[in-house]
This record gives C-alpha cells, sequence and structure tokens, in this order.
C-alpha cells in the first residue's frame, strides 16, 4: 500500500465535494430561484437542469448525483482503501468507470442537444472525472496486491496455510 | 522458474519487493510484513513464513498446488513476469484516462468548429428565461425603487412624453392598454424591456418570459435582455400587448419576421410616433421600440444608453438590481418608476401599494403627472 498515500484522502474530499455540488443541484432542481450561475449564450444552468435529459427514468440527474457520490464516498474511506477484500477495489473501479461513461453522455447531452452548459454540472463532471484518472490508475497497484488472496481475504503477517 | 528468479526484487505482481531498500522509509512494519507474506513475490518468505521453503517452492511445477512462499497456491496461475504485468496495468489505467480525454476533447472540438453555434451564426438564440433572473427583475426591492427615483447619474435617463387630450388606447377590447412595438434584434428594445418588465412586474404577473439579446452586428451588439414573443402578461389595472416586429435572426438584409401588428394596432404606432407628438421624430418612419402607454405617455427610442450593460450577462444585470448604487439598475429603474407613474395616470393611481410609493411619485412629479 506504500503508493497510496494521497489516494485515499484526496478521492474522499472529492467525493465529498462532488455529493455537495449534488446535494445543491438536487435542491435547486425542486426549486429553481435556488440555483445560483451566470447566464449567457452559452452558459445557462436552468436550461440544462430544467431539460428533458436532466431526468433519466423519471430521476432527476442530480439525484444520480447523489447515488453515485454516497457510495463512492464509502468506497474511498481511508479503510476501504487499505481492505484486501478485492470487491471493494472492483466495485470502486466499476462505480467510477460507470460515472465517467455518464458524465460522458451528459456532455454529449449538454454540447449537441440542449445546447448550454451548467457550470455546477461541470464541475460535478471534473471531480469525476479526476475520481476515475485517480482510481483508474491505482486499480492496477491496488488490485495487484490483492492478487495472491481470494477473495474477501485478508492480509496477515501469518504463514499463508499450506495445502496438500 | 530458477531459484535466483524467484529471488529478483519485484516479483509478483508488485513493481517493487517490500524490503527493498528503494522503499518508502513510512512503510509501516505490518505492510511490510503483509507484503512479505504475499505468496505470489518471488522473494522467499522469511520469518513467520518460513516454513514454505524456497527450494520447494521453486522445485514445484507451477500450479502444482503447492503452497511455498514463492510459488503459486493451489488453482492459481503462476504470477506473471513483474514488470510486464506492471507495465500492462499502468498501460491500460492510463489508456483509459486518455480515451475519455480524447473523447472529451473531440466532443469539444466538433462543437466547436461545427455548425449550429448561435454565436458564430450572429444572434443569439431567443430560450427561456432562468427563474432566478426572472425572480430578480420582477422582485426588485421597494427600498431600490424609492432609492433611486429618477436619478440616474450615469446613464441619464429620457422621460416618456406625455401627450394629455388623447382617446385612451384600446386593443383586444381592452383599456387601459400598454403597447409595446418592438424588435428582438433593437439594442435599444434590449435596454428597455429590463425596465418595462419590471415596471409591469408591480402591476401584474409575466409568464413565459424568454431571453435574448440583441443584434451582434447592430450597434451595443448582443446587449442581453429578454424578448415578449410568446410571453404572457395578465394584470388586474393594465392590458399589455407586446409586439416584436422581428427577430435578431437575419433573414437577407434584415431579420426574421415574428409578429406583425394589427391595423388597429399599426395605425396606432404610425399617429403617435410622428413629429406631431415626438420631438424630432420623422412623418413615415418607424423606430423601434415605440411604447404607448394608453395614448397618454409615448416613449420611442431608448430611455437610456443601452452602453450600460455592455459586457453584462443577464443574471449580472439582474442581480444587480437589488443595488440602488449599481449604474446599470439605476437607469432600469428610474425608467421603472418613470413607467410606473404613466401607468398609475391610467388607473386612477391603483394599486396605491405601488402608485403612492415615493419613488413613483417622484416620477409622477417629473412627469407632471401629480
Amino acid at each position: 500500500m506504500h503508493t497510496l498515500r494521497w489516494q485515499p484522502v484526496t478521492t474522499l474530499l472529492l467525493s465529498l465535494a462532488g455529493l455537495g455540488v449534488s446535494i445543491y443541484l438536487t435542491i435547486t432542481h425542486f426549486d429553481k430561484v435556488l440555483l445560483v450561475c451566470d447566464t449567457n449564450a452559452t452558459i445557462n444552468c436552468e436550461k440544462v437542469t430544467t431539460s428533458p435529459q436532466s431526468e433519466i427514468l423519471g430521476i432527476p440527474v442530480a439525484m444520480l448525483g447523489l447515488l453515485f457520490f454516497v457510495p463512492m464516498i464509502l468506497l474511498c474511506l481511508p479503510a476501504a482503501w487499505r481492505s484486501a477484500d478485492r470487491r471493494i477495489h472492483l466495485a470502486r473501479l466499476v462505480l467510477s468507470v460507470t460515472g465517467v461513461g455518464m458524465i460522458l453522455y451528459l456532455i454529449i447531452a449538454e454540447l449537441f442537444i440542449i445546447k448550454a452548459i451548467c457550470l455546477w454540472c461541470s464541475s460535478v463532471h471534473l471531480i469525476t472525472f479526476v475520481l476515475f484518472v485517480i482510481i483508474v490508475t491505482s486499480a492496477p497497484l491496488v488490485l495487484a496486491q490483492d492478487d495472491g488472496l481470494d477473495d474477501g481475504e485478508q492480509w496477515d503477517d501469518g504463514p499463508l496455510p499450506q495445502g496438500a | 522458474m530458477a531459484p535466483d528468479q524467484n529471488k529478483r526484487p519485484g516479483g509478483g505482481n508488485t513493481p517493487k519487493p517490500p524490503a527493498t531498500p528503494s522503499r518508502p522509509s513510512g512503510q509501516s512494519a505490518k505492510d511490510k510484513s503483509r507484503a512479505q507474506s504475499r505468496p505470489v513475490t518471488g522473494k522467499a518468505p522469511t520469518g513467520k513464513s518460513g516454513k514454505a521453503s524456497g527450494t520447494a517452492g521453486t522445485t514445484r511445477p507451477s500450479g502444482s498446488g503447492g503452497k511455498g512462499g514463492n510459488t503459486p497456491r493451489p488453482g492459481r496461475k503462476p504470477a506473471a513476469p513483474p514488470s510486464r504485468r506492471g507495465l500492462s496495468g499502468a498501460v491500460m489505467a492510463w489508456g483509459a484516462v486518455g480515451l475519455v480525454v480524447i473523447v472529451v476533447g473531440v466532443l469539444v472540438i466538433v462543437k466547436a468548429t461545427g455548425g449550429g453555434n448561435a454565436s458564430a451564426a450572429g444572434y443569439t438564440p431567443v430560450t427561456p428565461a432562468p427563474a432566478a433572473v426572472v425572480h430578480d427583475v420582477t422582485t426588485i426591492p421597494l427600498s431600490v425603487y424609492n432609492t433611486v427615483g429618477v436619478t440616474s447619474p450615469t446613464a441619464p435617463v429620457t422621460p416618456p412624453i406625455i401627450v394629455k387630450g388623447q382617446p385612451p388606447l384600446v386593443i383586444d377590447g381592452k383599456t387601459p392598454t400598454m403597447l409595446y412595438y418592438g424588435a428582438e434584434y433593437c439594442p435599444y428594445c434590449a435596454a428597455e424591456r429590463w425596465a418595462v418588465t419590471a415596471a409591469l412586474s408591480r402591476f401584474g404577473t409575466w409568464a413565459g418570459l424568454k431571453i435574448t439579446a440583441s443584434s451582434h452586428t447592430d450597434v451595443d451588439a448582443e446587449t442581453h435582455t429578454f424578448s415578449y414573443y410568446g410571453a404572457t402578461y395578465t394584470s388586474p389595472y393594465i392590458y399589455f400587448k407586446g409586439i416584436e416586429a422581428v427577430s435578431n435572426v437575419p433573414s437577407g438584409n434584415y431579420y426574421k419576421t415574428l409578429m406583425v401588428p394589427t391595423k388597429q394596432e399599426y395605425a396606432d404606432v404610425t399617429k403617435y410616433e410622428s413629429p406631431t407628438y415626438i420631438p424630432g421624430a420623422t412623418a413615415g418612419e418607424i423606430g423601434f421600440p415605440f411604447i404607448s402607454i394608453n395614448n397618454l405617455a409615448l416613449i420611442s427610442g431608448p430611455s437610456y444608453d443601452p452602453g450600460i450593460l455592455q459586457g453584462q450577462s443577464w443574471s449580472q444585470i439582474a442581480s444587480g438590481l437589488s443595488d440602488p448604487t449599481n449604474p446599470a439598475t439605476q437607469a432600469i429603474v428610474a425608467t421603472a418608476n418613470y413607467i410606473s407613474a404613466s401607468i398609475c395616470a391610467t388607473t386612477k393611481n391603483a394599486p396605491a401599494s405601488v402608485c403612492m410609493t415615493p419613488g413613483v411619485q417622484a416620477a409622477a412629479k417629473a412627469l407632471k403627472l401629480s
């Protein structure tokens, strides 16, 4: 784990920041007056947050952000990063890949369908992308350290069981 | 696999073995121990893992099920050469990051260079007004109206022209009526709409307001404003008819037609937008904007210089409306007070909550309506 000193703290802080922005965007989804955002020909937060693309299957995208960042916070806790449980690291990786896939869709929607940019949304996109970069580039190290263990098995200081 | 190979630093999947000198000094003893106990490292186990003999581990065929410290555990494939696996993982990881960056970059480039860019096309599209902008312009604090009154030192305001003794304006069978005749491309209309929108919000309710900007090629280019095309206004005190004659979308040598006034509306405009009523006006020429407040107060052209709004977004203009020291706010609010006072003159000073306020009274006094 010696290569993962700053990643846990950084990803945790990023996830908390992402959660904060997502909470704000969720609130403003229902009370648009509270949406503070400069508006010009390119930037129009309200146009984005009230567009048909602002909901997926009836769920506001901002709320999906909450559903992304809450588990991400748990998966980015230092204890989770230290865990030898491979499933935790895989879950973090899968979640970050899912998140970046989502932001690619949302960027396409903003640029080509809604034709407006929401700065608050862009900040979430940036946070998600940076999380993706950290998690993906850490994955080879994190998962490699678990390679010799069975799922759920913890590192210990003792000898491994001897098989027949 | 030769024994000496097994002792190479960097066995297994990790870039470096836990105990090499290059290892960061902050490594905890526990981590060190954990790493040493790793089954896939090539380093021979020591200490408590010493049960697994290095020789036994290395002589056992790979994947044979032995659990020596330096051989794969049962059922597991032998670890790939460390450097190759580590490199492969890193390449894949950074490749994924690079792919995302490339995809986003391509999207941005396609958007920036592709057609459909409103700014490149020379006009600002008409879009629904953000609620925050509408909120700010329709809820300007009374204290701001009263503080500003009709004083706008930075951008002086031209008051409406009062023409007494004219028949009241009737449109769609309703009176008193306020007629606005303008165009989306027109920068003077752009400035005027801020004041008109604010003033009318004191007497009624707006719905469906849009935002846009004046022409990108005319004077005071791209002045941010509202559009009344598609907007509705309801009030128990005054009827409002907003006509946006043309859009801000270039078409040939002019702009696309949006709304055509009725004969009666056009007759009213041509009658009052003339030298008879408007000093300096040219007979037969209709300039934007033209506003008639029940044929009692007339506004022809801008009440204030649109340049005061230059470079400000809708949000900036709107959010500044709570600051009576803001020059743009002063121009907008002073104009709004003049318009309010003119409307009050047609509604018998109803509602009193608007018409009897110091700001409106100051405007009424300046217009000699009180």
